[in-house]
């Protein structure tokens, strides 16, 4: 057990150490950054949600750093599109963290953040399962959409078009602009990097070459959760160095195993479960929305 | 300034419930607590405040009642309603002054010792310590008021005793011979560090006849404390070295991989 300073409670270091080992290991599997799954857990275990929220991305900075060091070095990192995913990224964030702190003067983020966790959940988790139950039917599902991209999107229609070079685009900078900031506020709110809505959006909004996504996808998700980190140490005060620092340990033990484990395995199957356990927490956030409490008295405003 | 209207506001917070120790009547109850001062490390799991004392009467009549209280802040407590089928938290009430920490100890139940008036006169019933902050309308306070007790209750933060400590009660208080009385109060770990008082009132045939009250600080202590005020006094450099941290933890993790 240790006593953390912010959160002001005692943990065991064990069980946390073991459950970001777990949630780095599904990540490093699947991979994908595992703040969605990291923070509900905190949460469960007792962590205030503001403190889960703020020093959880402080675990997928280190993640995503320790992720961007080995895509550097396979060159799959595009920075100008990086930066300008950052730019709209930071806006993103600042608003997220206001949101956050007026939401949590209202006594809404809890509904807020259950609500946005049960969309995403059961979205994830359905396209994750639909896509292992169609390679499981033995159709090939993967190449197709991306083969299949029209040259021609709203991207290629907008003013303001830049060039990006490394991902052979041309492309108007107000749609990177713009989902940059999505994730960000999605990030500051939800304590989630987001790199798992952020992939798909780069390929089928943008249109970008897979080999150059995951490590631009990165780049901006650190950026975006280290300012999240400061804004909410400054903000908020919520940011646990002890519980971040047991976070990170844990985490990327986790995803480094999970990384050399997944790659001996089928991909489709890991998928596969990891939606089905997906849907199955997103039916928890909805049972609990729905049902009627037992005790239909809540204390509200951690930090009124 | 932002740090500075908070202490204002401590400071205010803090007045009304200095002024509440009853002027008269005597002061003259030896109490003490065993420990006056309880510190905060990294292996912190709680405590226990220990409250000791001699009934100054010689035939031993009376009652003795021991209040430990942390210091009062704000509450919110709000009412889940539904919308669109969705049970969403609404009509707050909000309370200017509820203890943070409220324990509540006595020979014998509470009612059977003091009037009802004297319980909310002293503060003696953690309702009787919440004050509203303004009207709330239709909503009823009284529900709001229990609501909040039962809450804090749940999370061990408010605490009611009658009678002696028994196995599977975590506090209580023991009359012994001559007048003697000990009560102990388990101090749960999510209790907020501050400032405690513990209040030993003496009662007779309904009437406080002495009181005294004694101070209890709790404080972090070693790398605690540094990580607190480090939090609370630099959070910006703080925000900075957790980041700073993550990224060492990322490239040392990097480098690993790369290695093996």
């Amino acid at each position: 057990m240790i006593y953390l300073p912010i959160a002001e409670m005692p943990v065991n270091v064990l069980l946390i150490l073991l459950v970001s080992g777990a949630v780095g290991f599904v990540s490093g599997l699947v991979g994908v950054g595992g703040g969605f799954i990291m923070t509900p857990a905190l949460i469960f275990m007792g962590v205030p949600a503001p403190v889960a929220v703020a020093t959880g991305a402080s675990q997928i900075a280190a993640t995503s750093f320790s992720g961007i060091m080995t895509q550097t070095r396979r060159k799959s990192v595009d920075w100008r599109m990086g930066m300008l995913l950052s730019a709209g990224g930071i806006g993103g964030s600042i608003s997220g963290v206001w949101l956050f702190e007026r939401l949590l003067r209202l006594g809404q983020l809890d509904l807020i953040v259950s609500l946005l966790y049960l969309l995403l959940l059961a979205s994830v988790g359905a396209l994750m399962l639909r896509e292992s139950y169609h390679h499981w039917r033995g159709r090939e599902t993967q190449g197709v959409s991306i083969l299949r991209r029209p040259i021609k999107t709203l991207a290629h229609t907008l003013p303001f078009r830049l060039r990006f070079p490394r991902s052979g685009l041309h492309i108007s900078v107000i749609p990177p602009l713009g989902l940059g900031f999505a994730i960000g506020a999605l990030a500051a709110i939800m304590g989630i990097g987001g790199g798992f809505i952020l992939i798909p959006a780069m390929i089928y909004l943008l249109r970008m070459p897979t080999n150059v996504v995951i490590g631009t996808s990165l780049f901006q998700v650190l950026i975006i959760t280290s300012l999240i980190v400061i804004l909410q140490s400054a903000a908020t005060q919520t940011v646990d160095l002890v519980l971040a620092g047991l976070l990170m340990l844990g985490g990327v033990i986790g995803a480094q195993m999970g990384a050399r484990l997944g790659a001996g395995l089928k991909g489709e199957t890991i998928r596969g479960v990891l939606g089905a356990l997906l849907l199955a927490a997103s039916a928890k956030f909805l049972w609990d929305l729905f049902v009627p409490p037992t005790e239909r008295y809540v204390l509200g405003g951690g930090l009124w | 300034m932002r740090r500075l209207l908070a202490a204002l506001a401590f400071l205010l917070l803090c007045a009304p419930a200095a002024a509440q120790a009853p002027a008269d009547v005597a002061s003259d109850l030896p109490a003490g607590v065993a420990e006056d001062s309880i510190t905060v490390s990294s292996d912190y799991r709680g405590s226990y405040v220990t409250v000791f004392g001699v009934n100054p009467d010689r035939r031993g009549r009376g009652d003795i009642v021991v209040v430990v209280r942390g210091p009062n802040e704000g509450a919110v407590v709000m009412r889940k309603r539904r919308v669109l089928g969705l049970w969403v938290n609404g009509d707050p009430v909000r309370f200017s002054e509820a203890p943070s920490f409220f324990a509540v100890l006595s020979n014998r139940p509470l009612r059977s010792i003091a009037s009802a008036e004297s319980i909310w006169r002293y503060q003696l019933d953690p309702a009787a310590s919440a004050q509203l902050e303004s009207s709330t309308g239709d909503s009823d306070p009284s529900d709001y008021r229990a609501a909040l007790v039962r809450l804090r209750r749940a999370q061990g933060l408010y605490q009611v005793y009658a009678g002696g400590a028994t196995p599977d009660q975590r506090g209580g208080l023991t009359m012994y011979q001559g007048g003697l009385f000990r009560a102990v109060v388990r101090l749960p770990a999510n209790a907020p560090i501050a400032q405690y008082q513990a209040d030993t009132y003496l009662f007779r045939d309904g009437r406080l006849i002495s009181a005294q009250r004694i101070p209890i600080s709790i404080s972090r202590v070693g790398i605690e404390r540094r990580i607190h005020d480090l939090a609370t006094k630099f959070p910006l450099f703080y925000g900075m070295l957790t980041v700073m941290l993550a990224l060492a933890a990322g490239w040392v993790a990097a480098f690993l991989f790369r290695r093996t």
